[in-house]
């Protein structure tokens, strides 16, 4: 068997084990992500029931700590590192919310340069993580970090629900802040997503 | 009036009909074209103290129409001539009712509705929207005359039922006042911003002269006090100093006399150019790095002092030289800063710093400092200072579609570019600091 063909079927089994479980704790949510990242999360598409998760302020997410601060709030939609993605099609955005070509340099929808007034190109403005930078400077908190996850079906894709995570005991709501999937005293601050665009 | 527009006065059930649509038409269009004199006139005067007035005037309304006070309104209380009807054809006399009641001022008010409808207007500083909102007036008094037809009623009749309910009327009118006093008197200073100059970028002031580019690629200097402009043709990026101006053109950066119109330097192969004379700073993109370079013009041998330096990949924008003070900006994909530094300092200080917004094109004038900041889809103009750490929002744009660009400095007035991301109209609008 090839290496490549063992990992996923080591990948396999964990997220499939990952999605059967009825416990929700944090770890968990931590060896699922590991899992996701190796095994591009084929299997957990095929564990994950198909149906919608219900919805509190975006799909999946049925639990009440708003969302981080992100260039289409409340749609905090994330890439794997934590950079923001525009929430419609999923195409990289700068903190401004404008598409951004790989340099990071503003694009139309078309990835044409954006140009200013005076018809030169715009420069490439700041494209930083939603959790680590967002959260910390706009709420004043300086060990925000990415931590624990879970998935939903949303679209018809697989959606990795990831918590910012903050030793604060108020979360963005203004209200107590709860563990849910954090760890090492950390508690939810605000929550963001990821979509897999893996079948559910 | 109202018997005016029935079948007998006009001749027929068709010709009621178009009396009553040409004055419904021309009540609107009235209307609108009030709204839109008074939108472009609160525009030129500048309306950040008439929101507040316009919040008073509402108010002050609310409580006549409560019974609390009592005061005339500002009224002719005249009917429409009735002689129109017997001497001219059914279009005339029909449009010229309609022009005159949706005018407002040559006919009875019966409530100061609409003096304060007008003040909003004038305070909302913007013509087209001024005139949407005015022209829900002329809806209103078109809609008296049509509104018994529907019914299929005599319009005395509908005329006296509705002034047995004026009791009512006037409740619900002082309610909407109040709301629209306490919503004018909490907004953001709607329509604070002054339409300065259209199609244009880049200002620059200096002693009362301002400078700005034209989007066809000028440069204008409009003199204080009036007087004639100086344009600068193929020029951009005006940087203005007494009877000084720093333009970008085909060669580099050129420094005019503006006054004479003469050329009085020339740095080739250099962008972005800050002039306070003799002083003149400047971007010069190296192999791997930006700079901005300060050069004394009346030092012939001055080849200039790197100021500022950043990585190639960092924008540096268009910097500020006010004094012995250079402001500027970098942006990169970690962070931006506004930054300052007294000429004779080894290190500028940071005035903003941000991971997540992007704060470009400071402008200085004094302690002063005036810069730009975007963050999902809006827009800001701070003001703060040099000195301490305090800053304020001046004006904020929401939406994604239009957003401030570079800024100006004076004593009293901040001028900003703003522009259309879609279509690349800019526009300069002043606001009074």
């Amino acid at each position: 068997m090839p290496p490549r063909d063992a990992l996923d079927r080591s990948a396999e089994r964990l997220s499939a084990k990952l999605a059967e479980s009825t416990t929700r704790r944090s770890f968990l949510g931590r060896l699922g992500a590991a899992a996701l990242a190796v095994a591009g999360g084929s299997a957990v598409a095929a564990a994950v029931k198909p149906d919608e998760a219900d919805a509190f302020h975006f799909c999946g997410h049925i639990w009440t700590t708003g969302s981080c601060p992100s260039p289409y709030p409340p749609l905090s939609r994330i890439d794997r590192k934590g950079f923001p993605l525009h929430p419609k099609n999923g195409k990289p955005i700068d903190n401004l919310g404008r598409f951004v070509d790989p340099a990071g340099n503003p694009v139309d929808g078309n990835g044409n340069r954006l140009v200013g007034p005076d018809g030169d190109e715009l420069p490439a403005g700041p494209r930083t993580r939603i959790c680590e930078d967002w959260t910390r400077e706009r709420h004043g908190l300086n060990d925000v970090r990415t931590q624990g996850s879970w998935f939903r079906c949303c679209g018809g894709q697989i959606r990795k629900l990831v918590d910012c995570c903050s030793h604060s005991q108020r979360r963005i709501n203004g209200d107590a802040s709860l563990v849910g999937y954090c760890w090492g005293g950390r508690r939810v601050y605000c929550v963001m997503y990821y979509d897999t665009g893996l079948p559910c | 009036m109202l018997e005016t527009f029935t079948p007998a006065v006009c001749g027929s059930r068709k010709r009621q009909i178009v009396a009553q649509a040409l004055f419904a038409a021309t009540a609107v269009a009235t209307a609108a074209t009030l709204g839109l004199a008074l939108g472009a006139l609160g525009s030129a005067l500048g309306a950040r103290q008439a929101v507040l007035a316009a919040a008073g005037l509402a108010l002050i309304a609310a409580a006549r129409e409560a019974g609390i006070v009592r005061f005339p309104l500002p009224q002719a209380r005249r009917q429409v001539p009735e002689r129109w009807r017997f001497e001219l054809p059914l279009p005339v006399w029909a449009t010229g009712y309609g022009a005159g009641l949706g005018a407002g001022f040559f006919t009875y008010q019966p409530v100061s509705t609409f003096w304060v409808a007008c003040a909003a207007a004038l305070a909302l500083g913007r013509p087209l929207p001024a005139a949407l909102c005015l022209s829900l007036y002329g809806v209103g008094r078109a809609a008296m005359v049509v509104w018994p037809r529907r019914r299929g009623d005599d319009p005395t009749a509908a005329v006296e039922r509705l002034a047995g309910r004026r009791g009512a009327l006037l409740r619900a009118n002082a309610a909407t006042l109040v709301a629209c006093g306490v919503l004018l008197a909490l907004a953001p200073a709607a329509g604070g911003a002054v339409m300065v100059q259209g199609g244009a970028l880049d200002p620059s002031v200096d002693r009362g002269n301002l400078a700005f580019a034209t989007q066809d690629g000028s440069v204008v200097i409009r003199p204080l006090g009036g007087g004639p402009d100086v344009v600068i043709p193929d020029a951009r990026e005006p940087s203005l100093s007494g009877n000084h101006v720093a333009v970008v053109d085909g060669a580099g950066v050129t420094v005019w006399d503006w006054q004479s119109e003469t050329p009085v330097e020339t740095v080739p192969g250099v962008s972005h150019p800050a002039l306070a004379w003799p002083l003149l700073a400047y971007v010069r993109v190296d192999s791997s790095s930006r700079v901005i370079v300060v050069r004394n013009l009346e030092n012939p041998g001055d080849q200039g002092q790197v100021r500022a330096r950043v990585k190639r990949s960092v924008d540096l924008g268009r910097p500020s030289l006010r004094g012995n003070r250079l402001a500027w900006h970098t942006a990169s994909r970690r962070s931006s800063s506004i930054l300052v530094k007294t000429l004779g300092a080894k290190a500028p200080r940071v005035v903003a710093r941000s991971r997540i917004s992007l704060l470009a094109n400071p402008s200085l004038a004094g302690s002063r400092i005036v810069w730009v900041e975007q963050r999902s889809g809006k827009s800001y103009l701070r003001v703060g200072s040099v000195r301490n750490r305090k800053v304020r929002t001046l004006e904020r744009l929401p939406g994604r579609g239009r957003t401030y660009w570079t800024t100006a400095l004076s004593a009293d007035w901040v001028y900003a570019t703003r522009w259309r991301l879609a279509t690349g109209g800019a526009s300069i609008l002043g606001t009074r600091r």
